[in-house]
């Protein structure tokens, strides 16, 4: 299978003015040193913590950012020397509401995008319909998309960047901001898209997203590619690991450090759940340590405690540090 | 899924971009003016050029200074600027706005078809709107245009319109890159009633009045008109319109360029989200 997307040591650093008159600069190292490679037809899952560098790697692919230095080619086309053929070939989009007009209903935006992309008017009046009912907005297509919810301005983002049919796709957070409902819709035509081979280069947040979706995942962290394997083998990398999950209230950061300094502890996380905590600790002893963790929770409320198998979302942790 | 056709070579690429600027400014038109109802559309080619129209007529014709036609003239060609000016800097800046700068900066297309589509319908719309005014001059305060060729009239507003939107362009473009673009675009409409000859006749105005004249828009469109309305004819006009239409088209070339340099320093910088 031949090399759709081809990345080598690309790095991107921003200078920002930190004096009234812009005369202090000072460096801020967006992507470090990130190198890989993407098959034809596979979807590679670009996954790491907010400022890790993903959106900025997906912008110097899809010809938005200029790297600082390193290559990287798109079907074989320069990303800087031949950007006007990378366009050609690629269709992205970043996710959120915007990008749009919102003032044209949801298929006067796709004439309009269909124009941009030189694509024929005869095929273009094919086309349209074609993609309204494959994001499933026929129906609506000529209601302003103002009113639209914001899973439908996302599934209007797909059918736009697919007018072309481009081979390659750069979806930037694609689910992000969606109800459960919406998102299992994206996911499910990001599915479709797979299987007709487009190659596809996905960032999320959602683990399990990434784990349906991807034949493989690199984890990104301060810029650097940590990890980078199918998320199979990623999950194998934790499963000397048990996870502790435990139902908590009030927990503070002196007890997570606390808690880091047990023994045998791997990893602490506390995610706030309305009025609940979830505390997620890893661990090489599992079930074993769970009356010690106890033990120092001494004073808060616990509930629910569950010893479960490790995740991808745990391969993760691990990686990036919890 | 169905391969999109591709199709090369110069017919192919001057049908597409046609296409593109004809999409793109209809479209863009249509985005912006979509959420006003056609009495508000209305309004603001009736009430708003009318009150232009009265303030400064009678204003003149009080002191004494130019007739009546003279003013109902000046202002109602200067009507051009309401659409060349901010009709078509919103039609860029609106980009901004709506955050689709990336996907337009992402795209293959010409920037230049798309750039210039931008203005399409608005040269259309502003000599729609000088027609308002003039219609009003002549139903509200009788203004004569007896000896007037409708045809040449038409050429010297086509002429304001074009040179107006030039402007625009450059300020669309500016738009891109300051938070506060309504600042220029009213000082320049200010100026435009100022120096244009719109409202102070330019053989009473001082030469440095004159010289700024020269190089903004409307000052020779504005001159055309009145001497069409007083019965003159193409030779008349023609110069004063050539060197309007160059005029608008250097704006339109100095927005452009400063499109692209946008473009660039936003991929350089990195600066598109901060667009």
């Amino acid at each position: 299978m031949s090399i759709a997307i081809e990345v080598q040591n690309l790095r991107r650093v921003y200078r920002a003015s930190t004096s009234i008159l812009g005369r202090e600069k000072k460096e801020i190292v967006a992507v470090s040193d990130v190198s890989f490679d993407i098959k034809q037809g596979e979807l590679f899952g670009l996954l790491g913590p907010n400022g890790a560098g993903k959106t900025t790697t997906v912008k110097m692919l899809a010809t938005l950012l200029i790297p600082t230095s390193g290559t990287a080619t798109i079907a074989g086309y320069d990303v800087v020397h031949q950007a006007q053929k990378v366009r050609e070939s690629i269709g992205f989009i970043f996710g959120g509401e915007r990008g749009l007009y919102w003032r044209l209903s949801g298929e006067d935006n796709l004439r309009y995008f269909a124009s941009l992309y030189r694509l024929d008017p005869s095929e273009a009046k094919k086309r349209i319909p074609y993609l309204i009912e494959l994001v499933g907005l026929k129906g609506r297509e000529n209601e302003k998309i103002e009113g639209y919810s914001r899973g439908m301005k996302q599934r209007l983002h797909i059918a736009r960047t697919l007018l072309h049919d481009p081979d390659i796709l750069f979806l930037d957070e694609p689910t992000i901001g969606l109800d459960p409902v919406g998102a299992r819709e994206l996911r499910s035509i990001v599915r479709d898209l797979q299987s007709e081979k487009k190659t596809i280069l996905l960032t999320t947040h959602y683990m399990f997203e990434a784990d349906a979706l991807c034949d493989r995942i690199g984890v990104i962290k301060h810029g650097e590619i940590v990890a980078l394997d199918t998320p199979q083998n990623l999950k194998q990398g934790v499963q000397d690991l048990s996870v502790i999950e435990m139902e908590v209230y009030g927990i503070g950061s002196e007890v997570l450090d606390k808690l880091r300094a047990q023994p045998h502890v791997d990893s602490v996380s506390l995610e706030d759940r309305e009025q609940k905590q979830a505390l997620v600790i890893q661990s090489s002893h599992g079930s074993e340590i769970v009356q010690d963790v106890i033990n120092n929770l001494n004073g808060y409320r616990v509930e629910r405690v569950v010893v479960r198998e490790p995740t991808l979302e745990d391969a993760y942790v691990r990686l990036v540090g919890g | 899924m169905q391969r999109t056709t591709t199709q090369t070579g110069l017919l192919y690429t001057i049908i597409s971009n046609l296409r593109m600027f004809y999409e793109g400014s209809r479209l863009s038109y249509i985005a912006l003016f979509h959420w006003l109802r056609p009495s508000t559309y209305l309004a603001s080619k009736i009430i708003m050029p009318l009150n232009q129209i009265l303030f400064f007529t009678f204003l003149g014709e009080f002191s004494g200074q130019n007739t009546r036609d003279f003013y109902v003239i000046g202002n109602a060609v200067q009507m051009a600027a309401i659409s060349g000016i901010y009709g078509v800097t919103m039609s860029i800046g609106g980009d901004r706005w709506a955050g689709t700068l990336p996907y337009l900066f992402g795209a293959p297309s010409s920037r230049l078809v798309m750039f210039l589509g931008r203005a399409f319908f608005h040269i259309l719309d502003g000599a729609v709107g000088v027609i308002f005014g003039l219609v009003l001059g002549v139903l509200v305060l009788g203004l004569d245009l007896s000896q007037a060729d409708p045809l040449l009239l038409l050429l010297a507003i086509i002429a304001a319109t074009i040179s107006s939107s030039g402007l625009g362009l450059l300020l669309g473009s500016v738009s891109l890159v300051t938070v506060n673009v309504w600042f220029f675009n009213n000082t320049l409409y200010f100026l435009l009633l100022l120096f244009s000859g719109a409202n102070i006749a330019r053989d009473d105005m001082p030469a440095w009045m004159v010289a700024v004249g020269d190089i903004l828009p409307l000052t020779r469109s504005i001159e055309a008109a009145r001497r069409v309305a007083a019965g003159g004819s193409f030779d008349d006009i023609s110069g004063l319109l050539t060197v309007e239409v160059l005029l608008g088209l250097f704006y339109a070339s100095f927005g452009f360029t400063f499109f692209r340099w946008i473009e660039f320093q936003a991929r350089r910088r990195g600066t598109i989200d901060r667009m």
